[in-house]
This record gives C-alpha cells, sequence and structure tokens, in this order.
C-alpha cells in the first residue's frame, strides 16, 4: 500500500554526484563492462556499415558509368596523386574512371580538367579482359576496334585490347539474358558485398544482444550490491528509528527505488552512449563522402536542437504534473479502499466517488496534456527530418551535375538523414526516464547515509559462561523525551531465578522485554548483566545470551524447522530435540510434512498456541542463559492453554527467566513477583507475601488472574 | 508506418510494467469482453472517426514521400537541372508539412478518445467499489484491487488506443505498400515479403513466452519485497536473535533468484528488437539482391529500386504493430474482464435490500450515471425516527460468525431509551465490536433482534439508517487531506459556528498552534502525522459534526490522558442533550457519566443497569472500578 502513497515522482535533473555513486557499484564489474563497451562499439560500426555497404551495391555493381580522360593526364604534374585516378582502366591511349570514384575529386582540379578538355563526361560502360565469345549476340554486329576521338561522341561498342567499352544507352536497350551475359561481374561483386551486407546485419544482431545482456546483467549486479548494502543498513538500525518508519516505505527504497536506479543502467546510459554515437557517426560518415552536403545538413540542424530543448522542459513539466495527479489519483483509490468502513458509516459514497471523479478529471487533462506534447514533438521531429532530406535532395542535385557526388552517396545520404533523426525523439523520452533515475538514487542514497544504529563499543566482553545474573539499577526509560514509561526502577535477578512482572494496562511491563536485549536504550540508569553494565558488552554477546520471547509470534515464511533453526547449522535431530522440550514435536508432525510444512502466505495456517509453541521452540534451539517472556494476553482455549503451559516449563528449566506475566501458573511458580503500576515499582515480593499484603497485586491478583486460573 | 516507435515504446513498457499474463484467449472471448468498451467506444464514435480519417490521410501523403525522393534522384541521375528538382522537393515539404499535422491531429482524436474512457471506467469502477459491502473488502486484498485500478486500466486504455491505431495503421499500411510494391515490380516484390509475416509471427510468438517469463520475475521480485518486508516487520526477532547475517543471505539468494528469472527475460527479450531488425534487415537484402539483378538486367530502374527500398523500411513497422495489437488486444481483454467482475458485483445497498426482502423503490448508490442498476427490492424509505420514539432495543440478539464454532455473541437483550447514555465494558474479544457493527449494520444483525423505535434495522434504508448514526472507531482512520476536509467528511456544508463547536469539544482546538496551516493542514501520507490521541479527537469530532441521533464510541478516548477525557466526555454529553449515545470504554471514569451500563463477557450480557446500582452489586464493572481507583493511588502515592 504504501507504494501507492510514495510513487510521488519527484523529478530531479542530472545530479552528477548521484550518477558518480551508481557508478562506483560497476567498478567491480569491469569484464562486463569491457563487454558492454565492446559490444556498443560493434553494434553501432555494423549499424552504420549498412548504408555504406548498399550504397556501394548501387555504386559498384548498379550504376557503373565510368567516364575517360587522355593517358597523358597520368604525367602531368598537377593531376598526380588525385583520389579515384588510381582505380582507373586504362583501354588504348584512354583512361577510363567509374564515375563514383571520381566524386571525392576536389572542386579546384576538376574545374581545371575540364577546362584542358580532358574529361570527357559521356556516360559509358566499360567490361575490362572480357572474351569476345562472351559479347552479347547484339553487340557483336556493330563491334567498333577503336576509340573515337577524345571529345568525339562514342557510337557504338568497341572492343580493344581485350576490353569493351560500350555508351549507356546501348548498354540500357540490352535485352535481360544479354545484360545478365555482359554483367557478369557485376552480379559477382553485387552478391559478394550481400553477403558483406548479411555478415553485418547478424554483427548487429549479435552485438546488439550483447549488449542488453551485458547492460542487463551489470544493472543486476549493481541492483543486489546495492540492496544488500541497504538491507544491512537498514537491519542495523535502531528499533527507535525503525518504529518510526513505515515499513512500506522501507520496502520500496530497497525494491522500486532500487529499480529506477537499474533503468538508468539499461535505458539510459546505453542509450545516450549509443544513440549520441550514432549520430556523431553519422555525422562523420556525412563528411567523409561529401564535406559540402554534409554542411547542408548541420545546417538545417538548429531547428531540431531548438524544437527538442523546449519540448524536454514541455516534457518534464507535463510529465511531472501527471505523476502526481497519478499518485494522488491513486493514494486516493488506495486509502478510500483500506477506510472504506469509515464511507460506509457515515454514508459517503456517492460524496467520495463525486470528489474521485475531481481528480479523475484532473488526470485526464494532465494525461492529455503530456500528450499533447507528444503529439507535437513527434510529428515537428518527422517534420524536420523531411526538411533535411529535402535540402540534401536539392543540394545534391547540384552537387551530381557537377560530379562532386555520387548518386549512391546521395542515396546514402537519404538514408543516414534518417538515421540521425530516429534518436532524437528517443533521447528526450529517455531524458525523463533518467530525471527519475535521478530522484530514485536520491531516496536511496539517503536511506544508506542514515546512520541510527545503536552505539556498540564495548569495552568488556562477556565469559564463555553467561551465569545469568541480571540487575536493574534505578532505570529511567521514555521512548520518546521526558515521557518516562518506566521511572526508577531497581531489582535483580539471581541465575536460574524466575521473575515474573505484573500490573495493569500500561503500567510499562512490555517495556522490560525491549531492555534486557538492548532493543532499546535507557536514559537513566545501568542494566548488568553477570555485573557488566549492558553497553559495555558486545551488542551480539548481550543478545546472544538474553532471547526475548515476544508476545506476537513471528514466523518467517520458510519451512517450520527454518523457522526454528533460523540458519544455525542444526541437524534435523537437534531441532526436533527443542521441539520437544516445548511440546511442540506432537504438533508439528500431525502436519502432512511435517518440519518441512512451509508457512507464510498461503500456507499452512497454525492456530495461535501453535505458533506461540514454534516460538519456544526457536528459543531453546538457541540456548540462551536469560529469556524475557512476554505472555500473550489474547485468549486462547483449554486444550492450547495447557499445551503453551507445558511448553514455558520446557523453555525456562534451567535459565534465568523475566516473565511479563498474564497466566496464573506462571506467576504463582516464579520465585519473586515484581508490581508495577503507572511506570513504578509498587510491590514486590513472593506470591504469598503479596497476597498477605492485600495491596494492588492482591486485587489484581482477584480480578484479573483468579477467574482465567480458574478456567485453566 | 506511423508511430511506429510509440507503438513499440508504448507496447514495450507495457510488456514490462503488467508482465502480460501469458494466457491465450480465444477471439470470440476477446470480442465478448472487448463489448463493454462498445458504449464508450460509441460515445466517442465522431472521436475515433477523426482520428480513424486524419490515420488514413497521413498513411496515404507518407507513401508519397517515398515517390518524391525517387523522382529527385531520378532527376539527379538523369542529370536534369535543379529548378527541377526544387518543384519536387517543394512538393515533398509539403507533404511533409500535412503528415505532420495529420499526425497530431490523430494522436489528438484517438489519444483524447481512449484517455476520456479510461477516465469514465475508472469513475465507474471506484464508484462501484464505495458501494460494494464490506465482505468484499475482506475477501480482497487491496494490493489487488489496485492493480485493476492501475495495471489495468492502463491496459484498457491501450487497447483502446494504441492498439485501434496499430491495427488501423497496420492493415491499411501493409495493403497499400503490398499493392504499390507489386505494382512497381511483382516478382521482386514477392521474393522481398516473405520475410514481413514472420516479423508479426515473430511478435506474437514472443508476446506469450515473454508473458511467461515475465510472470516468473514478477513473482521473484514479489518473494524479495516479502523477505525485505518480513526482516522488517519481524526486525525485533531478528535483531534479538542476532539474525542480521543470516537474512542477509536470504535477501542475497532472493536477489539471485530474481537476477536469473530477470535474465532469463533479457535472453529472450534481448534477442527480440535486435531480432526485428535483422528480420527487416534480412528484406532490405533480398529487395538488394533480387532488385538489384532486376536492375543489372535492364527490368528495372536504379530509382524504382531506390523507391522500393523506401517503402519496404515503412512495411516494417505495420508488421511490428500487428503483432503488438494481438498483444495489446489480449491484454487489454483480460484486463477488462477483471475490471468487469467488480462492475457485475451487486452494490450493498441491493444485497441489503434483498436480505429484508421487502419491495420498493431506492437509488442507486454507486452514483455512476453509465451503470443500469438492476431494479432493486429495496427497503420502504422511511427516516429513523428521532426524539423519544428512537429507542433502541435488542431482542435475544444471537450471532456467529460464518466458518467459526464460538459464538461472538448469545442471547443479549436490552432496551435503551431514547436520549440516554449506555456504556459497553468488557474484555477484548467479549462481543462489544461486533455488536456496535451491526448497528449500522456493517455486520448484518439476524432478523428482528436489533430495533429502533420499534422496528427491524434491518427495514430501513441502508442509506437512512447511516445517516443516523454516528461512529467513532476504535482505529481513528482519516484521510490523507486536510484537517477541516476531515471534520466536514460528512457534511461538507457544516456551518463555520458548528465547525468550531465540535472542535471545543473534542478539544482539538487547543493543538491549533500545532499545525501550520490551522485547519487546511494536511495530514497523513502526505503531510503532517498526527499523534494517536490528535487523530482520536478529529475522529471524534467527525461524528460529532453530523449530529446524529445516535453517537457510537468504540474505545475511541484510548490514547487521551484521563484529564482531556474527562473535559471531552463531558462536553460531548452536553452537547448530545436528548440524543443516544453508546460509549465503549475500558475506563470506570468513563462508563460512570453513563445512564446505563452494560458488560458484556463471551458474548453474554453478564451486567446491565445504571452505574451507581452497578458500583453497588459485587460484579466486574464494580471489581474493575476499584482495581483503577487503586493503581492510581499507588502511583500518585509513589510521584
Amino acid at each position: 500500500m504504501a507504494n501507492f502513497f510514495d510513487s510521488d515522482e519527484i523529478l530531479k535533473s542530472f545530479d552528477w554526484p548521484i550518477v558518480r555513486r551508481i557508478l562506483a557499484f560497476v567498478r567491480p564489474h569491469k569484464l562486463l563492462l569491457a563487454c558492454t563497451v565492446l559490444s556498443l562499439a560493434l553494434s553501432t560500426v555494423g549499424s552504420l556499415f549498412l548504408p555504406l555497404i548498399s550504397r556501394r551495391i548501387v555504386d559498384g555493381s548498379l550504376m557503373v558509368s565510368s567516364v575517360s580522360l587522355p593517358r597523358q593526364v597520368l604525367d602531368d604534374e598537377r593531376f598526380r596523386g588525385l583520389p579515384g585516378l588510381d582505380k582507373a582502366v586504362t583501354i588504348g591511349d584512354r583512361l577510363f574512371v567509374r564515375r563514383s570514384d571520381l566524386s571525392g575529386l576536389p572542386a579546384a582540379s576538376r574545374a581545371a580538367l575540364l577546362a584542358d578538355g580532358a574529361l570527357d563526361e559521356a556516360p559509358c560502360y566499360v567490361v575490362a579482359w572480357a572474351e569476345a565469345a562472351d559479347l552479347p549476340a547484339s553487340l557483336r554486329g556493330d563491334l567498333g576496334s577503336c576509340l573515337p576521338d577524345f571529345g568525339q561522341a562514342l557510337a557504338g561498342p568497341v572492343w580493344l585490347d581485350g576490353a569493351l567499352v560500350l555508351p549507356e544507352a546501348r548498354l540500357l536497350a540490352l535485352s535481360p539474358p544479354e545484360a545478365r551475359q555482359l554483367r557478369r561481374a557485376d552480379f559477382t561483386t553485387l552478391r559478394r558485398d550481400g553477403l558483406w551486407f548479411l555478415v553485418s546485419l547478424a554483427l548487429v544482431l549479435a552485438a546488439t544482444f550483447g549488449q542488453t545482456w551485458s547492460t542487463s546483467l551489470t544493472g543486476q549486479y549493481v541492483m543486489k550490491d546495492l540492496r544488500l548494502q541497504l538491507f544491512r543498513r537498514t537491519a542495523g538500525q535502531s528499533i527507535g528509528f525503525l518504529s518510526r518508519q513505515p515499513v512500506g516505505r522501507l520496502v520500496t527504497r530497497l525494491t522500486s527505488d532500487v529499480e529506477t536506479i537499474n533503468e538508468f543502467f539499461t535505458n539510459v546510459l546505453v542509450s545516450f552512449v549509443k544513440d549520441g554515437s550514432v549520430m556523431v557517426g553519422v555525422i562523420i560518415v556525412l563528411f567523409a563522402m561529401s564535406p559540402r552536403l554534409a554542411t547542408v545538413v548541420l545546417l538545417s540542424l538548429p531547428p531540431v536542437f531548438i524544437a527538442s530543448t523546449v519540448s524536454r522542459q514541455k516534457a518534464r513539466d507535463a510529465f511531472r504534473k501527471q505523476r502526481t495527479l497519478l499518485s494522488r489519483v491513486n493514494a486516493f483509490i488506495a486509502e478510500h479502499i483500506c477506510g472504506v468502513n469509515i464511507v460506509k458509516l457515515f454514508g459517503r459514497e456517492r460524496a467520495v466517488a463525486a470528489d474521485f471523479s475531481v481528480d479523475n478529471h484532473g488526470l485526464m487533462k494532465a494525461s492529455l496534456a503530456e500528450m499533447y506534447v507528444f503529439a507535437t514533438f513527434r510529428p515537428l521531429i518527422e517534420f524536420f527530418s523531411a526538411t533535411s532530406t529535402a535540402a540534401v535532395l536539392y543540394y545534391g542535385a547540384g552537387l551530381h551535375r557537377s560530379g562532386l557526388i555520387s548518386l549512391g552517396a546521395l542515396i546514402a545520404f537519404v538514408n543516414l538523414i534518417r538515421m540521425f533523426y530516429a534518436p532524437v525523439q528517443d533521447l528526450s523520452e529517455k531524458f525523463t526516464i533518467l530525471q527519475s533515475a535521478m530522484a530514485g538514487g536520491e531516496r536511496v542514497f539517503s536511506l544508506l547515509d542514515t546512520d541510527q544504529a545503536l552505539p556498540d563499543r564495548p569495552v568488556a566482553s562477556l565469559a564463555a559462561g553467561v551465569r545469568g545474573h541480571i540487575e536493574f539499577d534505578q532505570v529511567w526509560f521514555a521512548y520518546k523525551q521526558e515521557d518516562w514509561v518506566l521511572k526508577d526502577i531497581s531489582f535483580t535477578v539471581e541465575p536460574g531465578q524466575t521473575l515474573a512482572i505484573v500490573g495493569s494496562t500500561g503500567a510499562g511491563k512490555s517495556t522490560v522485554v525491549n531492555l534486557l536485549p538492548r532493543l532499546w536504550d535507557i536514559q537513566r540508569g545501568y542494566i548488568k548483566l553477570d555485573g557488566t553494565s549492558i553497553v559495555d558488552l558486545p551488542l551480539a554477546a548481550v543478545r546472544t545470551a538474553v532471547r526475548p520471547v515476544l508476545q506476537d509470534v513471528f514466523l518467517f515464511s520458510g519451512t517450520i524447522a527454518e523457522n526454528i533453526a533460523l540458519g544455525l547449522p542444526l541437524e534435523r535431530s537437534q531441532v526436533e530435540a527443542a521441539a520437544r522440550t516445548v511440546h511442540a514435536h506432537e504438533f508439528v508432525e500431525r502436519l502432512p510434512d511435517g518440519y518441512d510444512t512451509r508457512l507464510g502466505e498461503g500456507a499452512a495456517t497454525l492456530s495461535a498456541g501453535q505458533r506461540q509453541l514454534l516460538s519456544f521452540a526457536r528459543v531453546v534451539a538457541h540456548n540462551p542463559a536469560i529469556i524475557v517472556l512476554d505472555e500473550a494476553t489474547s485468549s486462547v482455549d483449554t486444550e492450547t492453554e495447557r499445551l503453551i503451559q507445558a511448553g514455558l516449563a520446557g523453555l525456562m528449566q534451567g535459565r534465568t527467566t523475566i516473565a511479563i506475566a498474564h497466566r496464573l501458573s506462571t506467576i504463582k511458580h516464579a520465585d519473586r513477583i515484581l508490581v508495577l503500576a503507572e511506570g513504578r515499582l509498587a510491590e514486590q515480593g513472593s506470591h504469598d507475601e503479596l497476597i498477605a499484603l492485600r495491596g494492588l497485586y492482591y486485587n489484581l491478583y482477584r480480578l484479573q488472574y483468579e477467574r482465567k486460573g480458574a478456567t485453566a | 508506418m506511423d508511430e511506429d516507435s510509440t507503438i513499440l515504446t508504448e507496447a514495450c513498457s507495457g510488456l514490462a510494467l503488467h508482465k502480460a499474463d501469458g494466457q491465450v484467449y480465444h477471439a470470440h472471448y476477446m470480442l465478448k469482453e472487448f463489448r463493454t468498451l462498445g458504449p464508450y467506444i460509441r460515445q466517442h464514435w465522431y472521436r475515433y472517426l477523426l482520428g480513424i480519417l486524419c490515420l488514413l490521410l497521413v498513411d496515404s501523403a507518407q507513401l508519397l514521400i517515398p515517390q518524391y525522393i525517387q523522382r529527385s534522384i531520378d532527376a539527379v541521375a538523369a542529370g536534369q537541372a535543379r529548378s527541377a528538382v526544387l518543384a519536387i522537393v517543394v512538393w515533398l515539404l509539403g507533404t511533409a508539412a500535412l503528415v505532420a499535422a495529420g499526425r497530431f491531429l490523430w494522436r489528438f482524436f484517438i489519444h483524447g478518445a481512449s484517455r476520456r474512457i479510461e477516465r469514465d471506467l475508472r469513475d465507474k469502477l471506484f464508484g462501484r467499489l464505495m458501494t460494494l459491502p464490506m465482505k468484499f473488502f475482506q475477501d480482497n486484498s487491496v494490493g489487488d484491487l489496485m492493480a485493476r485500478a492501475t495495471n489495468d486500466m492502463q491496459n484498457i486504455r491501450m487497447a483502446s488506443g494504441m492498439a485501434f491505431v496499430a491495427f488501423f495503421d497496420g492493415v491499411f499500411m501493409s495493403l497499400a505498400i503490398l499493392a504499390v510494391m507489386f505494382a512497381r515490380h511483382p516478382a521482386t516484390a514477392l521474393w522481398v515479403v516473405i520475410p514481413l509475416p514472420l516479423i508479426t509471427l515473430l511478435i506474437i510468438f514472443f508476446g506469450r513466452f515473454l508473458g511467461r517469463r515475465f510472470k516468473v520475475v514478477q513473482e521473484r521480485y514479489a518473494d524479495m519485497s516479502t523477505v525485505v518486508q518480513e526482516s522488517l516487520q519481524g526486525i525485533r526477532v531478528v535483531k534479538s536473535f542476532v539474525k542480521e547475517d543470516y537474512f542477509s543471505r536470504r535477501f542475497g539468494l532472493a536477489n539471485d533468484r530474481y537476477r536469473d528469472a530477470s535474465m532469463a527475460v533479457v535472453r529472450l527479450y534481448g534477442l527480440f528488437f535486435p531480432l526485428i531488425t535483422f528480420l527487416a534487415g534480412l528484406t532490405t537484402l533480398l529487395l538488394l539482391l533480387v532488385g538489384g539483378g532486376a536492375v543489372l538486367e535492364n527490368r528495372m530502374s536504379p530509382g524504382n529500386l531506390a523507391a522500393m527500398l523506401a517503402y519496404l523500411e515503412m512495411l516494417v513497422w505495420p508488421m511490428v504493430g500487428a503483432g503488438f495489437t494481438v498483444n495489446m488486444i489480449q491484454r487489454g481483454a483480460v484486463s477488462l474482464k477483471r475490471i468487469n467482475e467488480i462492475l457485475h458485483l451487486a452494490p450493498e445497498a441491493e444485497l441489503a435490500a434483498a436480505v429484508v426482502g421487502e419491495s420498493g423503490d431506492q437509488g442507486d448508490q454507486g452514483g455512476a450515471s453509465l451503470m443500469a442498476t438492476s431494479r432493486a427490492a429495496a427497503a420502504v424509505p422511511t427516516a429513523v425516527p428521532t426524539g423519544a420514539a428512537g429507542h433502541l432495543e435488542i431482542r435475544d440478539l444471537s450471532f456467529t460468525y460464518p466458518g467459526t464454532a464460538t459464538p461472538a455473541l448469545s442471547s443479549v437483550s436490552l432496551r435503551l431509551p431514547a436520549g440516554q447514555t449506555l456504556g459497553l465494558l468488557g474484555r477484548i474479544g467479549s462481543g462489544k465490536s461486533t455488536l456496535l457493527k451491526m448497528l449500522p449494520r456493517i455486520v448484518e444483525p439476524p432478523r428482528a433482534s436489533l430495533l429502533i423505535g420499534g422496528r427491524d434495522i434491518g427495514s430501513y434504508c441502508l442509506a437512512d439508517l447511516r445517516q443516523a448514526i454516528g461512529f467513532v472507531p476504535q482505529e481513528s482512520f482519516l484521510f490523507s487531506d486536510s484537517i477541516r476536509h476531515n471534520v466536514c467528511f460528512a457534511c461538507p456544508d457544516l456551518s463555520a459556528a458548528r465547525f468550531s463547536e465540535v472542535l471545543r469539544i473534542s478539544a482539538l482546538e487547543r493543538d491549533i498552534d500545532l499545525f501550520a496551516d490551522g485547519w487546511e493542514t494536511m495530514v497523513g501520507e502526505r503531510g503532517l502525522t498526527l499523534s494517536g490521541g490528535q487523530k482520536q479527537r478529529v475522529a471524534i469530532a467527525r461524528a460529532l459534526a453530523r449530529n446524529p441521533q445516535i453517537l457510537v464510541f468504540d474505545d475511541a478516548l484510548s490514547a487521551v490522558d484521563a484529564g482531556t477525557e474527562e473535559l471531552i466526555l463531558a462536553g460531548i454529553l452536553a452537547d448530545r442533550a436528548g440524543k443516544t449515545n453508546i460509549i465503549v470504554s475500558n475506563r470506570v471514569s468513563t462508563l460512570q457519566r453513563a445512564d446505563l451500563i452494560a458488560v458484556l463477557d463471551d458474548g453474554g450480557l453478564i451486567q446491565f443497569g445504571p452505574p451507581a446500582e452497578l458500583i453497588r452489586q459485587d460484579g466486574f464493572y464494580a471489581e474493575t472500578a476499584a482495581l483503577q481507583e487503586l493503581a492510581h493511588h499507588v502511583a500518585e502515592g509513589r510521584d
């Protein structure tokens, strides 16, 4: 339930100290981290490769028109080492270069080539090193054997030095079988590049999976480490602190708040790195392909940044508002389910439903407002993406005409722009997750930084065999401030003795159970165990020597044996022995699974008496020197009462016992009786002495114990 | 193709949050559950219609964009002038603007409708919940009911919004794109579309398997929080047995189990998106190979190939969407079933009426307008009598809770004249609370055993009966709202004079300095934490505010010190002159102010009479009085 109240999301902006603390938890998992980085890099590279390969297919196999240059160009100082010329094929006295290979030519060189009249831009298709027999029949008819003079158009196919040069129009006029025959080499390249494409796809598949896997595993390890630290820290806090904290809230800290930090790993961090590197990668590839066109793309980006900044803020506000209202609505529902009896008692069903409608309507409006932000932002970004594409097409057309960019590169640009825009929308949404992770982190770390444990600074140690001598020396205790529950209480219990404490409700009896095992610290006076003040002894030693038997029995989910042993390495026979001592064995054995019967939700239900006996067995199994027994007040049937009394006898045997007594038998068997009234020690002595006194005990006895004693 | 990523992120967050049930429902079953949504969808028909129109407009315009890209590229390839390209590009931009506007609009309409439906359904659910009998709340955990009000609602929103969009978008886009591709190059298109249905199947398949694994994750997560919860609830045991390490180990193990289950999901889920990308890439590869071959063989233009590449990419998301539609609708149907289970339950008033079996008309307590309540056979709307006519009578009342052997009450008979105060005394479990709960019929008393003004309380209409009673329960439950709201809970239009009067009587007035915002101070989970005594006093003010015919006081001053208790009681009794009160208390000092005292023990009435008489009798009342007197004297003497 607490979750519904606690889901009040406070969004924080990016907070370095919190991120650093989260990242500190990653440090032990270096190998996984390396795995993440590697797979991230591979998947990014792989996904950038894909459009490049499809560009190569278009440029390298499908669109293979060449232009020609005079061979002398190679000897010209000005053109030495020009990109693309090295891929030229020499046929006769000419160089044939694919248009796509020349797209990297600097503008000045291109201008110089054109000015010299050295560049013949008429598109033609070149097949180097072909067999004459392979030529399609339709070409053989007018096969020429020399190239026309430079500057004159190539009219038909030319067969020279084992190579074929064909005007592009003739190529496109070929029938499919002829084209296939002629372009066998292109088919081979196509298939080879297709294979590369497949390899890249598989790489992306494997790397993306690897990356998800390794980040999730890292996240899981970090969560476990964090949760265990939180658990140890929380369990170590004082009862005083823990009793002020709603259990539900602490559970939320350890479970769902930690989970939001996991989101930071699996969702945000990786996305930021991956999307960021894809975006940067795209820009780099664009610049490598064509700096001029890439500049055009860059110039079209500012509106995108403005829009995403604005929308991020709007989305955050809208999200925050929606979350606040959502948690209010949920809390309203949860609360009115819990308090439904109040609603009914006052006949307010209709009225609260009307109140609910108001909040519910507010929630709808907030969630509509949030939706409008996204409904505006997403289409807007898509539109900007179209703007960039349009700009690229327009300027690209000019560049292509000047031979500055190949068609394949232009197509790749169009695709890469899409790749660039895809994460833009994503990143904005991730930002919201980041913010709630920050908020979760803050709550988790503030709990981790809380130190409310009782001081444990032993200056003495407890001898191995605890005798069990107890002394309360002018003890004053209050749960808060000066609201004294115990006032100036002094008494001693000799080893092996039984002391019963009685008094009316609210007299402070049950508090004694908390003080001796040092679940709370007293404000004044001393509590001494075998002559040493318990604050001077190791906390664990005190609690091992003194075991409280609490009024409300708490059984954990697990088997009966587990509940008795609580992690002690006990043989089954030892567990049974403990159970026999308190007469629990009989009923446990009758259960279908005996000691392996599972307890907890949806499992076997035990009666109150049986639960009491199990808690006795638990204490016996831990064999303390001293027990502090807080007897249950709840009424039980006669049979259970008999069982419990028998169990108690086994439990108390040979141990120093302080009993907050409600049972006549316990009181009567005590060596001494303490009577408390409103926090003070009113009377003490043996049963007979106190009866003779005819004071408070005498009356209490008659009213509260005698009747019950008679029935038991 | 529109909405691709939204469908995806929403559907996936759905997967992650609600951890789909993994159950498979038949189509007709799904449809049956969805019929409940029918009236809601009809109510918003114009939104859906306009939304779908916009969606189809967007989809059609979208199909044009690759064409413009193709024509530009072809123009570039043909070496045409930039102005020719410019003309195409302007068209491209215009279409893109249209698409952007359409995308906003369909979201506006369809999401708008689905969120309104969610609101209406939630209103209806809450309204119905409030009217259900108490037994329902004992039988169902808060957690389960909350899950219905939150996760299930979200599933239904998705089914009525996203699934709707994904369905129309998917069907229209798939058909249109397939048509375009086949028209362009049938042979190539045939090859290329082969892997696409695999994507849809993959998603449906994944949805089912993931559902199962998510369920395990959810269970393990619950186990983990159970360990925390138990360890903290049983922290006294943990600490006093020095078992911090043992429980920390247990928690570690629970963590490991959760991790293993989560990683089992990751192994599947982590493959999910990469596989979609892979299959989509495979279709591109097929297109490059088959279409590339066609280009090489002069059977297709390069521009055509580029356009088909673009179309292909658009086809992937409708296929993904189709898969998610199936999953979303399945989840939505399961959730709707869970909501309907509650909506179909009869409200308490109907049940109460059925118990009495008298006929008549009675308003539906639910208040939700859409709900056509079946005609309720209800009690005659007779107001609970006021003044001297309103005496209370218990006639031989015996009651045993179902499923228990020992009776909670046995043969209790007493008569309380109107305007008098009854004090109730008894040990824990003596039947006091059961008796009190019968008065407003939170627990239904046997017929003719509890009478007001000589009439069986079962014959009053429930609302009227409860209207006549002011109840201060043992555990003071306040709502997380202002103090004023809590005090005025039962009567929002309380006069300012009465408001300050009840604050004075309940001795809240003197605490005003402790409340930063005065009576507007928020209390509870999101505000000030009140002490037990303060809560009790607010609860008293709340009951007094409505000035009820009968005031029931269930040990409601236990957390207040004796002096304050005296003060409050004196104030209440003065305020309630002429009205009936029933006060449970263990303090004789409180009880002695009553006109009559009843002592219950083991469900039976053991003493009954005026306090002055009982104190003289040798019995439980006198003994308790003596004991309390004595304890007080002893403590006083010592101080």
